[in-house]
């Protein structure tokens, strides 16, 4: 008996060795993200490139990106986020300092500038004809870091030409095209008159026509995209989006939208819808992936997001189910307070000065690197990457408009050709407005008419119905309104380094707790209570000082060039 | 066997081998051994060991380990005086300890009640299948967990369905929820694995101890409490120890994935703050000095349960 006892030892010793060889493997495993390194393929160099935002990869042996390797002598593979904040995977590779060839760090620009891993680029732009003209010497000098250096370049927003845009890429308030139809396209301008619609369209039509029922109105709060529930009192006011706070234009002094009055009207409006069971009471659990789940599923009548974050997920489900038929598109309406103008819209191209493209450290030639960067602007290239390949992708007709047929525009919203075609490098630099030509957008979606042309039934009818073609005209468009905006790329770098760099972290974390709890309350007024209590003891003035800092600089930053 | 041989001379005291050249190449091939595994621990568990500096430092990546300033025990003092880490000590140490307590009776008692079933392939099979969870990562788990008991869930359904409740609950929405919602996956998830070592201890119990009890007149349940459980208490000790320096262990996974805003306050152990403020917000030091306490609190909590054990007679880990 005595030897099997020892054997049921042995095996406890087993399983512990094994259990702590589990433990041990977990810290090594964040070099995946690195892969090779300009490994020779033919003569064309490989670098490696990685973004934290969430992204599908392509195939390796996707058709445009080799022509654009044949073309420029170089092949990008690109990694994408999964499962992980912005903040966790560039620590993670601050933490283990090895660095793809190009990165964009999002939220975690700061801790990759603070860490050392960048190259400065102000030494090398002057060569590189594209990149140069890329910005304005006023804009190059607005990404300069405090150390004089230039270290990213930000790939979006960026205007040539004539401005051609169609879509609405930011926040509004969304409603879907059947609820609209079934009120015959009512003009929606106040708070309370989308929650009475949505109310009124769910009492009417309670299922959808095969008989799943209706979500009315839910919340996306997970992690960072909770701003889909806290960040809805500066649009309500008419603000456009500063991020973190709003900006009287007059006085130009920053204003907390937390503890405004519309605030409290707003989360007050929700708190009675919620016991209405209008919101859905799934919203403050919900995963990023629930959400599109539910989204692209139909049910839900209205929701406020950014563009960006459910169009090209659930907007291409929606249209490969045929819900389009339904009438299940989503069309911003533009939804104040009290019925006053909103400023959501800002033409111009806004400079988001607080990440973008970068080269790191590890890469073993930044020249090639940068020259790469620099054909991906030049004109053939850049049709490549967003129109595609000629004859195949797109046709130019006569006048030498380039426009899609049917069938070359469901391609193009298909997953596996997207995967195995279709390459737009998207996270490097890129323009929007009008090509070289003068005449057509730089990307498809900036081309009036066949942007048109490719909307949805129900889209295209909702828009004839308001008398608009675009989802900018259902908005109204304005320029930005100053020098300073916008305030989110100064506030998305905050760090917990400064004072109002913590109570900026403080006050997410009560606002992550509270805010749904404020919309759960029975008693609205004692949780609003609470909340305030908690997110006055967060030293909120702290943070509103330093971006009222930041907006003074800027202001005087932009000065030196009037 | 080899083990038991090299007790047994421990008890006699054989007098110690003197070290000699002659021994030493006798000895050569396991020496040789010996240094891989001394060369291996020193690598991978002992010079990590330096990056505890990071702790007293206020490190910045840029400088590193070599440049960065020197704090002391700033780094601790902010830890301590931060109310979210003595909640988050809390919730690992509440979680730890659920989670220990019922794991390990359920592995008890399911080995047990395993080894009570006479028919072997329904033993087999029910063993098998009880298995398979541990296998899967926390990812799935967790979203099994948020689809069942998410307001359209097999839950919600089953309990509306029987006039239970009227409204469906939303079980990730409050707090007092979330604690058993994690034991309840723990116990899901490993309750089968950890059975294996029990049920192996078991059937390591002399076969005539059984006829004894049954001819003394012992029934199931008497020989269950009088042979079986004594049987594998060496283990039963063994694995106890072992856990509670794993108390806090709590888990980083299963937390990070089912917690929410709402429940963040019940929902966070000290792994998810050394990710937090370690890896997100790029304080190492902080995250470094939060690793220590933990390490320094599980070192602490073994050697008591190691020293209670050695009082009571019982087998101990060293």
């Amino acid at each position: 008996m005595k030897r099997k006892r020892m054997l049921s030892a042995l095996l406890v010793v087993a399983m512990a060795a094994t259990m702590f060889a589990g433990c041990g493997n977990k810290g090594g495993s964040n070099s995946s993200t690195q892969g090779g390194k300009a490994a020779n393929d033919g003569d064309i160099k490989e670098f490696t490139a990685f973004f934290a935002v969430p992204g599908s990869e392509i195939n390796d042996d996707n058709e445009v990106q080799q022509i654009i390797a044949e073309k420029t002598g170089v092949k990008v593979k690109e990694t994408w986020l999964t499962g992980q904040t912005a903040e966790e995977a560039i620590g993670t590779l601050v933490a283990g300092d090895e660095y793809p060839d190009f990165i964009c760090g999002g939220n975690g620009m700061p801790q990759l500038y603070d860490a050392g891993a960048l190259v400065a680029l102000d030494d090398y732009i002057d060569k590189y004809p594209n990149i140069k003209n890329y910005f304005t010497e006023q804009e190059w000098d607005q990404l300069r870091q405090d150390d004089g250096h230039i270290y990213w370049i930000p790939q979006f927003s960026n205007i040539k030409g004539e401005e051609k845009t169609c879509t609405h890429n930011d926040e509004a308030f969304w409603i879907q095209a059947r609820v609209l139809e079934w009120a015959n396209y009512p003009e929606i301008k106040t708070m309370d008159d989308y929650f009475k619609l949505i109310e009124d369209y769910n009492a009417a039509n309670p299922t959808m026509e095969d008989g799943t029922e209706n979500i009315p109105y839910t919340i996306l709060c997970e992690d960072w995209r909770y701003f889909c529930l806290e960040n809805a009192p500066q649009f309500l006011d008419g603000y456009p989006n500063d991020g973190s706070c709003m900006v009287d234009p007059d006085t130009l002094k920053v204003m907390d939208y937390n503890t405004s009055d519309t605030a409290v009207k707003y989360f007050k409006k929700l708190n009675e819808e919620y016991q209405k069971g209008i919101v859905d009471p799934e919203s403050f659990t919900q995963t990023y992936d629930e959400y599109i789940a539910k989204l692209s599923s139909g049910r839900v009548l209205g929701m406020i997001d950014q563009w960006w974050d459910f169009a090209f997920s659930a907007g291409d489900a929606i249209k490969s189910a045929g819900l389009d038929a339904q009438g299940c598109d989503y069309i911003p309406v533009p939804v104040t307070i009290d019925g006053r103008k909103n400023q959501w819209h800002n033409s111009g191209g806004v400079l988001n000065s607080g990440d973008g493209l970068a080269i790191t450290k590890d890469c073993d030639d930044v020249e090639a690197a940068l020259q790469f960067v620099d054909d991906l602007l030049s004109e053939e290239i850049h049709n490549l990457r967003f129109w595609g390949v000629e004859g195949e992708d797109y046709q130019v007709g006569d006048d030498g408009l380039f426009y899609r047929t049917k069938e070359q525009r469901a391609k193009a919203a298909e997953t596996d050709y997207k995967a195995s075609h279709a390459c737009s490098y998207s996270y490097f630099p890129q323009y929007d407005g009008t090509c070289d030509d003068g005449l057509n957008a730089t990307k498809p979606s900036g081309q009036a008419k066949e942007f048109f042309d490719g909307l949805n039934e129900d889209v295209k009818k909702a828009f004839q119905a308001y008398g608009v073609e675009t989802y900018v005209e259902m908005l109204g468009t304005n320029e930005a309104p100053g020098p300073w905006y916008p305030m989110w790329s100064f506030s998305n770098n905050f760090t917990t380094d400064t004072e109002g760099g913590m109570a900026w972290t403080k006050i997410g974390e009560v606002k992550h707790e509270q805010l749904p709890q404020v919309v759960m309350a029975k008693d609205f007024d004692s949780a609003w209570k609470t909340y305030m209590d908690a997110y006055n003891a967060c030293n909120p003035d702290a943070f509103l000082s330093e971006l009222q800092a930041e907006l003074d600089k800027r202001m005087k930053d932009a000065a030196k060039y009037e | 066997m080899s083990i038991e041989r090299t007790k047994s001379k421990q008890k006699v005291k054989e007098p110690k081998t003197k070290i000699t050249w002659k021994e030493i190449k006798r000895q050569k091939v396991l020496l040789f051994w010996a240094a891989i595994m001394v060369v291996y621990g020193v690598v991978f568990y002992y010079l990590p060991l330096a990056g505890w500096t990071m702790a007293f430092q206020n490190y910045k990546p840029r400088l590193g380990i070599f440049h960065s300033q020197f704090v002391g025990w700033d780094k601790f003092r902010t830890l301590f005086s931060d109310m979210t880490f003595i909640r988050v000590i809390r919730n690992t140490l509440a979680m730890g300890v659920i989670n220990l307590v019922v794991t390990f009776i359920t592995a008890i008692v399911f080995a047990i009640l395993l080894n009570e079933i006479k028919s072997k392939g329904g033993k087999k099979v029910v063993q098998t299948i009880s298995y398979l969870p541990h296998f899967l990562s926390w990812i799935i788990v967790t979203g099994i967990l948020h689809d069942m008991l998410s307001g359209g869930g097999i839950v919600n359904e089953l309990l509306l369905n029987f006039h239970i409740i009227s409204q469906p609950i939303n079980f990730f929405a409050h707090p007092g929820y979330f604690w058993p919602i994690v034991a309840f996956a723990n116990v899901w998830k490993e309750t089968g694995w950890n059975a294996i070592i029990y049920l192996a201890a078991i059937t390591s119990i002399d076969p005539s101890l059984y006829e004894a009890a049954a001819i003394d007149g012992a029934g199931r349940w008497a020989k269950i409490k009088h042979v079986t459980l004594p049987g594998i208490k060496p283990t039963i000790i063994i694995l106890l120890l072992m856990n509670v320096g794993n108390v806090l262990n709590a888990g980083f996974e299963v937390q990070y994935l089912l917690g929410n805003g709402l429940v963040q306050k019940v929902s966070q152990t000290i792994d998810i703050y050394v990710l937090k403020w370690g890896i997100s917000q790029g304080d190492f030091a902080i995250g470094t000095a939060a690793g220590i306490f933990k390490s320094f609190v599980s070192i602490i909590l073994i050697v008591i349960a190691n020293q209670i054990a050695k009082r009571n007679g019982e087998e101990q880990l060293f």
